[in-house]
C-alpha cells in the first residue's frame, strides 16, 4: 500500500546509467481523491534543496509509460487509478547525491467542476526524502 | 421471527436510511485502508448503505474485471450493505485545448450509468463542469442528461447532480435542474443535497488542506454559506439523496460546523425517507475519519429519535 502523504519514501531515486545518471525520480500517490484521466493533470513543479524544476519540463511515468507534459495534456484514454503510484522524472545530469534532501512538489490537478480561473488546483507537499544509491 | 426493533424503526414511514460514502476515508484509502476495511468500518456503524467514488473504489475503472465484480458482490453480501450512490465526473475540460462535445459528454454519462447499474447502485451523481464562481454548470449538461433518461429508466438508476457549497438552494442552478425535471416529467433525475450548504461556522481544515488566510480569501465558502435549513422544504419533493457532509464532531458529539438540529428538523418535516450518507471532509490525519463517521452516526440517529419523540420540532 501507499504512504499516507503525497510524496512517497520509496522510489526517490536516480535514473540513467550508473556513473552517468540523467536525473532523479520522485514517487507520488495521486494528488486527488479519485482516479483521473492523465489529461486532467497539468504537471508537477519540483524543488529539491532549493533548486526549482519546472512542470513544463518534468515528465511523468506510470506503469510502463513515460509522458512529456505535452503528451500528458492530450492523453484522454490512459488513467491513473486511486491506489496506483506514479513518478515525476526530473532531468539533472549526474543525479542527486546519496543522502537526505528537501523535496517540494506542487501537483497541478485540473477540476472541470471548479471555476475556470482556479480550475488548475495546486496541491503542495513537502518532506525530507533519502536517495540511497548514487 | 419477530422483526428486530432496528428493523421496525427502518420500516417506519418518514424514517431515514443511514449510509457512508467512502469519500469519508480519502487519503486513508489505499494507504492505511483497503476496500474490505472500508466495508467493515461502514457496516460497524450500523449503516445499511455504501456510497462510492466510481473512479476510486472500482479497480480497473471504467472496465472492472470479473474478479473485481466477484469481490464486490462478495463484500456486499458479507457485510450486508446495499450500494446507494456512485459518484462520477464529466470532464468538461477534457484537455487544456478543448471541451467535450455533446456526444462525448453523453457517452461519459452513459458509461457511468451502465457501470453503476452493473454494481447494483440506484443513484448516480455526475459532477458537471462549471463556468462561474457560483458553479453554473456548462449548458450541455441538459443534453447529456436528456439523451440518457431512457437508459436510466431502463436501468432503474436516478441521476442526481449535487447541490454543493457555494451554491445555495435558492439559486438558478437548482431552478435549472427543477425546470428540467418538470419539462421532461422524468423520475430518473433528481437533486442531491450536500449538507455542507448549511455550514454556519468556519472550517479549520478542508480535507488534507489546512485553511490559511489566502485560501479563505479565494474560497469564502469555507467560512460557511449558511443556507437556512427551512429552504430544504422548498425543494424536498425533488431531493432523492442526501450527502451528510461534515468536518469535525467533538467528543461531546457537538458538530463544530453544521447545525444538525434545525437541519434534521427540516428534513424530517419534509417527509424525506431516503439516505443520509456520511461524507466526512475534515482533517485528513490517518484514521481520524473512521471515528468521526461513527460519531456522526450516533449524533444523527439521536437527533432523529429525539425528533420522533417530540423533543424538538
Amino acid at each position: 500500500m501507499l504512504e499516507h502523504q503525497l510524496i512517497q519514501s520509496t522510489g526517490f531515486r536516480n535514473f540513467g546509467p550508473v556513473g552517468a545518471r540523467e536525473g532523479f525520480a520522485i514517487r507520488i500517490r495521486i494528488p486527488n481523491y479519485h482516479g483521473t484521466r492523465l489529461s486532467q493533470l497539468d504537471g508537477f513543479d519540483v524543488t529539491v534543496d532549493g533548486v526549482f524544476y519546472d512542470h513544463e519540463i518534468n515528465r511523468f511515468g506510470i506503469r510502463d509509460e513515460v509522458y512529456t507534459m505535452a503528451e500528458m495534456r492530450e492523453e484522454i484514454t490512459a488513467r491513473w487509478g486511486l491506489t496506483e503510484w506514479g513518478e515525476i522524472l526530473v532531468d539533472k545530469p549526474g543525479g542527486l547525491e546519496p543522502g537526505v534532501h528537501k523535496i517540494e512538489v506542487v501537483a497541478r490537478i485540473r477540476y472541470s467542476y471548479f471555476p475556470p480561473d482556479v480550475h488548475i488546483f495546486p496541491m503542495h507537499a513537502e518532506r525530507f526524502g533519502t536517495i540511497c544509491i548514487a | 421471527m419477530a422483526p428486530s426493533p432496528a428493523m421496525q424503526e427502518q420500516d417506519m414511514p418518514g424514517s431515514f436510511k443511514y449510509g457512508v460514502s467512502t469519500y469519508s476515508y480519502v487519503d486513508d484509502y489505499g494507504s492505511v485502508m483497503t476496500l474490505e476495511d472500508a466495508f467493515d468500518h461502514i457496516a460497524d456503524t450500523g449503516a445499511t448503505g455504501i456510497e462510492i467514488l466510481g473512479e476510486g473504489q472500482i479497480e480497473g475503472y471504467p472496465n472492472p474485471s470479473s474478479q473485481f465484480l466477484d469481490r464486490w458482490f462478495g463484500l456486499l453480501d458479507k457485510y450486508k450493505l446495499e450500494p446507494t450512490n456512485m459518484c462520477s465526473w464529466v470532464d468538461m475540460r477534457i484537455t487544456l485545448q478543448r471541451n467535450l462535445t455533446v456526444e462525448e459528454g453523453a457517452a461519459e454519462l452513459e458509461r457511468d450509468l451502465r457501470l453503476a447499474h452493473q454494481l447494483g447502485f440506484k443513484f448516480l451523481r455526475p459532477k458537471f463542469g462549471v463556468l462561474s464562481h457560483d458553479l453554473i454548470p456548462e449548458p450541455q449538461w441538459e443534453a447529456y442528461a436528456e439523451r440518457n433518461l431512457d437508459l436510466a429508466h431502463k436501468l432503474g438508476v436516478v441521476i442526481c447532480p449535487e447541490i454543493h457549497a457555494p451554491t445555495p438552494i435558492k439559486h438558478e442552478v437548482v431552478d435549472g435542474y427543477i425546470n428540467f425535471i418538470e419539462r421532461t416529467g422524468t423520475k430518473n433525475f433528481g437533486l442531491m443535497i450536500d449538507t455542507g450548504i448549511f455550514q454556519d461556522r468556519p472550517l479549520t481544515h478542508w480535507g488534507s488542506h489546512q485553511i490559511n488566510d489566502e485560501a479563505r480569501k479565494h474560497m469564502e465558502f469555507l467560512n460557511g454559506i449558511k443556507v437556512p435549513p427551512e429552504h430544504f422544504l422548498d425543494v424536498a419533493q425533488y431531493v432523492v439523496f442526501i450527502q451528510a457532509k461534515f468536518h469535525d464532531i467533538d467528543e461531546n458529539l457537538e458538530d463544530q460546523n453544521i447545525p444538525w438540529q434545525p437541519v434534521i428538523s427540516a428534513i424530517k418535516r419534509s417527509g424525506y425517507s431516503g439516505y443520509l450518507s456520511s461524507e466526512y471532509e475534515g482533517w485528513r490525519a490517518p484514521w481520524r475519519s473512521i471515528d468521526q463517521v461513527r460519531r456522526q452516526h450516533v449524533l444523527l440517529r439521536k437527533l432523529e429519535r429525539e425528533y420522533d419523540e417530540g423533543k424538538f420540532a
